[in-house]
């Protein structure tokens, strides 16, 4: 510690040079960054280094010309056409476009169950209330992949065929799909103006129900937000139950429903991922089976997670739109 | 030493322990807080920051112990002065304590770990001996029976109360106090602003950024009239109150009577 | 409030209107169809003989018979771990808290612990001697909290501070005890298999993503631009990513990024890409808990003289941590369910060990009570921790207990 004599102080900024750098206020931060940066430098080239070089040996250097070939696979059931003649970036389009339908569904369907078991939480009704609870436990503490190759295996693939099939005014459930509009029995087989795959109903019913829980969590805990007071002044002003919850009680817990939400949609789109647990052909199988053909390990890999990340972003874009809009409502 | 209501800037004999001159602090969005302060304190003295909020009062006690950093100027604590040296900046915290306006407290800590972390970490002193010197400083300060308690378990006036023992048994030199009442219950100022009374009794020095009127009238060696970043009026309590030399003194001390 | 007979609190909780009378009817009707049903296809059509005959395979996979001593022997020793543990913790001397050895959580817990001792054995048909060995792996946890309640105190204070290091030590000893080497048999990741790799992955993940966890928060928080935008680049990265594109990653592309021979086997792979996938995940919740401790409580510790780590360590990350406890817990939880994934990139953890059993055609067509089994396992587990967490957030909330007594 050096004590100066009275006077003798000179200005901060005149002093770095006669401060060791290892204790330096301003220097230090910007050295520690230097070091941290050139220690992420170096571990980032050698991984690239490695990686050029692997890649050289193995006559697999990033290129994009492949995409061009054709598939040689087929992938049971496409919204966008596709054939096995078609070409590599097609098949993984029309994987791209089956987990976009899948995902959209899917945050439509766990939307309106997680709102609808999170507002059951606040039911006079006890046992509705506790249904809620349980449902939210249970699904929050089992693996989605075990849910999904349970809806899979032991749900729609244990469904009966023909007259047997489960029928329901203008739904029926069988193991050769899931027919709705006013689905007729001809020759054996059931047709319907719509028609879903038991993979992609699957898959849907299991991301629907396991992100539902989680929304159900969100809108409870949004509600519960809103302080009681807020329940008491409107009813104090003669305000109705659904009157008070339309104008009062659900603009407030939106503010609080909504960016939480967002991190929910990721997951559920994410989620979609694990299509392949129930035989379903998402933009993950196509990439898997491209690679397989291919060995294009680092394109394919750059791919899927720059895909993923757009539908992220674009999530979090919408969502963000929706919290502004959510949010001024308070002025 | 010299007794603190006779005390004016000039007969003040003790060393210097607190020197700035010409501070200059522009926070990151280009806000100029502090327009060149300059200020003296000395050993045994009590010195009272007063001023509208916004003056930069607070910002300029904050400066003393390195929690803001300034663009121009020189502070000298106690013989050290504050540069880019961390560790100058290290022994200049370990002889200056602070009491905040919310306590800060640390709520995980019970009231007496609250008071020996810093000794047993930073002074590296036993803990049986440390142990024993805060609990005589909190029965100073009147609390010793709530020792092992959690701070949230205590009312406002007693934690700040703890935060002054805090700072004491670092054995510090200086004291400073930034609004130490503010956030209080009124009926809780004044048992804190008696143990700030007792501290000056004892000869420490303290700076002390606070509304409390009558506390400078009786503690204070002098009054220091912060506004717009600047010193406006440094005087002793009885001239600051009662013949006021600034127009700006005079608005301010309109503004709380 | 005035008390209501049980009979006057169902009529009010079930039928306070015409229309929640409906619902109660219908949901009670719903219930009771679908209990039956499922009682009945679990005792009358439900054939366990897949599950009692696999059960071996299920818990440690094709892992060498003449080895397994080895992780009965790890199993005692945690059993033993456990018991000092829980014992000592209960025997620690609380602040304004009577103590007491035996609170009735504990004497619950033991009375589970029994129950599933000897149930769970018979239920899987295990053979006298193994069941025997479980007996007394079960009975020397219960003995060892006992004694260590007991008789805790009575180890000198220096010396109990030592105890959690044991923890530390025996998952050292277990990856020995496992792996081989030190005069063991070595036995290859690859026949590691069923619960033992998915604890395994678990409890690796979850140690060590809990540190870069916390080093990722602090580096998001920091001043420094650099250190800041490295995390937040980091973390995002990782968040925007589906578990099971890193894994593939993991299994594709790691071995061109080490030099030739110096990337791990599959299994340790996929356990690294668990650890940085999820250390993204806690970074999120430690950065929530950062967010909740006033920036007075830096300046004060600071301001006593305490250098920003020691500040950080003492004041600031205890509590932290202890705010974001339970979204650090539930990112464990988390975790120990994506460890199913590993099934997909071709690793036998339980799930895919599950999904090798029911491929063999003597067992085809057994999904449901596979499932069953493999979700209620799980479900427990998860279950488990979230109640350890939220029995740790009100022993580690000094606040929680003046409220309780005033």
């Amino acid at each position: 510690m050096t004590r100066l004599p009275q006077g003798l102080a000179t200005t901060p900024l005149a002093t770095p040079l006669t401060t060791p750098w290892w204790r330096h206020r301003r220097l230090l931060p910007w050295l520690v960054q230097g070091a941290v940066g050139l220690l992420v430098l170096v571990l980032v080239a050698f991984l690239l280094g490695n990686l050029v070089r692997n890649l050289t040996n193995a006559g697999l250097l990033l290129t994009w010309s492949w995409l061009h070939n054709p598939a040689g696979f087929e992938i049971a059931e496409t919204t966008l056409p596709f054939n096995a003649s078609m070409p590599y970036w097609r098949g993984l389009l029309a994987g791209l476009v089956n987990t976009l339908q899948v995902v959209v569904l899917g945050l439509i369907g766990a939307t309106a169950l997680g709102t609808a078991t999170g507002m059951a939480a606040f039911s006079s009704n006890g046992l509705l209330r506790g249904l809620a609870r349980l449902y939210v436990d249970l699904i929050r503490n089992i693996p989605l992949l075990l849910q999904l190759l349970f809806w899979y295996f032991v749900v729609f693939l244990a469904l009966p065929n023909g007259a047997a099939a489960v029928q329901l005014p203008g739904l029926v459930l069988a193991k050769s799909g899931l027919y709705l509009g006013q689905p007729q029995l001809v020759n054996d087989v059931w047709q319907a103006p719509l028609r879903m795959s038991v993979e992609f109903a699957s898959l849907l019913t299991g991301l629907v129900v396991y992100t539902g829980a989680f929304i159900a969590e969100v809108v409870r805990g949004g509600v519960a937000a809103v302080p009681q007071g807020q329940w008491e002044a409107a009813r104090s002003l003669g305000l109705g139950q659904a009157l008070t919850l339309r104008r009062i009680v659900v603009p407030q817990a939106l503010r609080v429903i909504v960016p939480a939400l967002n991190s929910q949609y990721i997951s559920l789109a994410k989620g979609s991922s694990l299509a392949v647990a129930c035989g379903y052909t998402d933009l993950y199988s196509v990439a898997e089976t491209t690679l397989n053909q291919t060995g294009r390990a680092v394109e394919v890999v750059l791919i899927l997670l720059a895909s993923y990340l757009v539908i992220d972003l674009v999530i979090s874009a919408l969502m963000n739109g929706l919290n502004r809009l959510v949010q001024l409502r308070e002025r | 030493m010299t007794s603190p209501a006779a005390a004016t800037s000039t007969t003040i004999a003790g060393a210097v322990m607190i020197e700035a001159q010409g501070v200059e602090k522009w926070y990151g969005n280009g806000y100029h807080a502090l327009r060149g302060v300059d200020l003296t304190v000395h050993q045994g003295e009590v010195v009272v920051i007063m001023g509208p909020s916004g003056s930069g009062k607070s910002t300029f006690l904050r400066t003393f112990n390195g929690l803001e950093e300034f663009q121009h100027g020189t502070i000298t604590v106690d013989g050290i002065t504050l540069g880019d040296d961390l560790r100058q900046i290290d022994a200049i915290r370990r002889e200056v304590g602070m009491v905040f306006q919310q306590f800060n407290l640390f709520p995980h800590l019970t009231v007496l770990e609250n008071l020996t972390l810093a000794p047993i970490k930073v002074r590296q002193r036993p803990q049986h001996q440390v142990e024993s010197q805060a609990l005589e400083l909190l029965e100073r300060v009147g609390i010793h029976e709530q020792a092992h308690k959690y701070p949230g378990q205590l009312s406002g006036g007693q934690q700040q109360r703890v935060a002054i023992a805090r700072s004491l048994c670092m054995e510090p030199r200086i004291m400073l106090f930034d609004e130490p009442t503010s956030a209080l219950d009124p009926e809780m100022v004044q048992e804190v602003l008696e143990v700030m009374r007792e501290l000056a009794k004892e000869g420490m020095t303290m700076v002390v950024v606070t509304h409390e009127v009558k506390f400078a009238r009786q503690v204070a060696s002098r009054v220091v009239l912060m506004a717009e970043g600047r010193v406006v009026e440094v005087a002793p309590p009885d001239q600051f109150f009662s013949n006021p030399q600034h127009e700006r003194s005079k608005q301010f001390l309109g503004q709380i009577a | 409030m005035v008390r209501q007979g049980p009979l006057r609190h169902l009529r009010r909780e079930l039928f306070a209107s015409r229309l929640d009378g409906l619902i109660s009817v219908g949901l009670i009707t719903a219930m009771a169809f679908l209990g039956l049903a499922l009682l009945r296809w679990a005792v009358v059509q439900a054939q366990w003989a897949v599950i009692q005959a696999n059960s071996t395979l299920l818990a440690v996979g094709r892992y060498p018979l003449d080895q397994q001593w080895r992780l009965w022997l790890l199993t005692t020793l945690l059993a033993l771990a456990s018991g000092l543990s829980w014992g000592l913790l209960r025997g620690l001397p609380r602040p304004d808290h009577p103590l007491r050895l035996w609170p009735r959580h504990d004497r619950i817990a033991v009375v589970l612990l029994v129950g599933l001792a000897v149930v769970l054995p018979l239920l899987l048909q295990l053979s006298l001697n193994i069941q025997m060995r479980w007996w007394c792996i079960t009975g020397l946890l219960v003995l060892c909290r006992w004694a260590a309640g007991r008789w805790g105190q009575a180890i000198p204070r220096p010396w109990r501070r030592w105890v959690p290091v044991i923890w530390p030590l025996l998952y050292g000893a277990g990856l020995v005890l496992i792996s081989g080497g030190l005069g063991l048999v070595r036995v290859a990741p690859s026949a590691w298999g069923g619960l033992l790799l998915t604890l395994l992955q678990a409890s690796f993940a979850i140690l060590l993503c809990f540190p870069l966890g916390v080093g990722l928060a602090l580096g998001r928080r920091s001043a420094l631009p650099l250190l800041r935008w490295g995390s937040v680049l980091y973390i995002e990265f990782i968040r925007g990513a589906p578990l099971i594109t890193l894994l593939f990653l993991g299994q594709n592309i790691l071995g061109f990024l080490l030099p030739g021979g110096l990337a791990p086997d599959r299994v340790w792979r996929a356990a690294w890409i668990l650890t940085f996938f999820a250390a993204a995940y806690v970074a999120e919740a430690v950065r929530s808990g950062l967010a909740a401790i006033p920036a007075g409580q830096l300046e004060a510790a600071r301001s006593l003289g305490l250098p920003l780590p020691q500040a950080l360590i003492h004041v600031v990350l205890p509590q932290a941590l202890k705010v974001a406890l339970p979204a650090i817990v539930g990112q464990f939880i988390s975790l120990l369910q994506d460890t199913t994934l590993l099934s997909l990139i071709g690793l036998l953890d339980l799930l895919g060990t599950a999904r090798t059993v029911m491929a063999n055609p003597a067992y085809l067509g057994k999904n449901a009570e596979v499932y069953l089994v493999l979700a209620v396992l799980f479900w427990c587990c998860c279950a488990a921790l979230g109640l350890g967490s939220r029995a740790l957030e009100t022993r580690l909330n000094p606040n929680h207990q003046p409220a309780a007594s005033r």
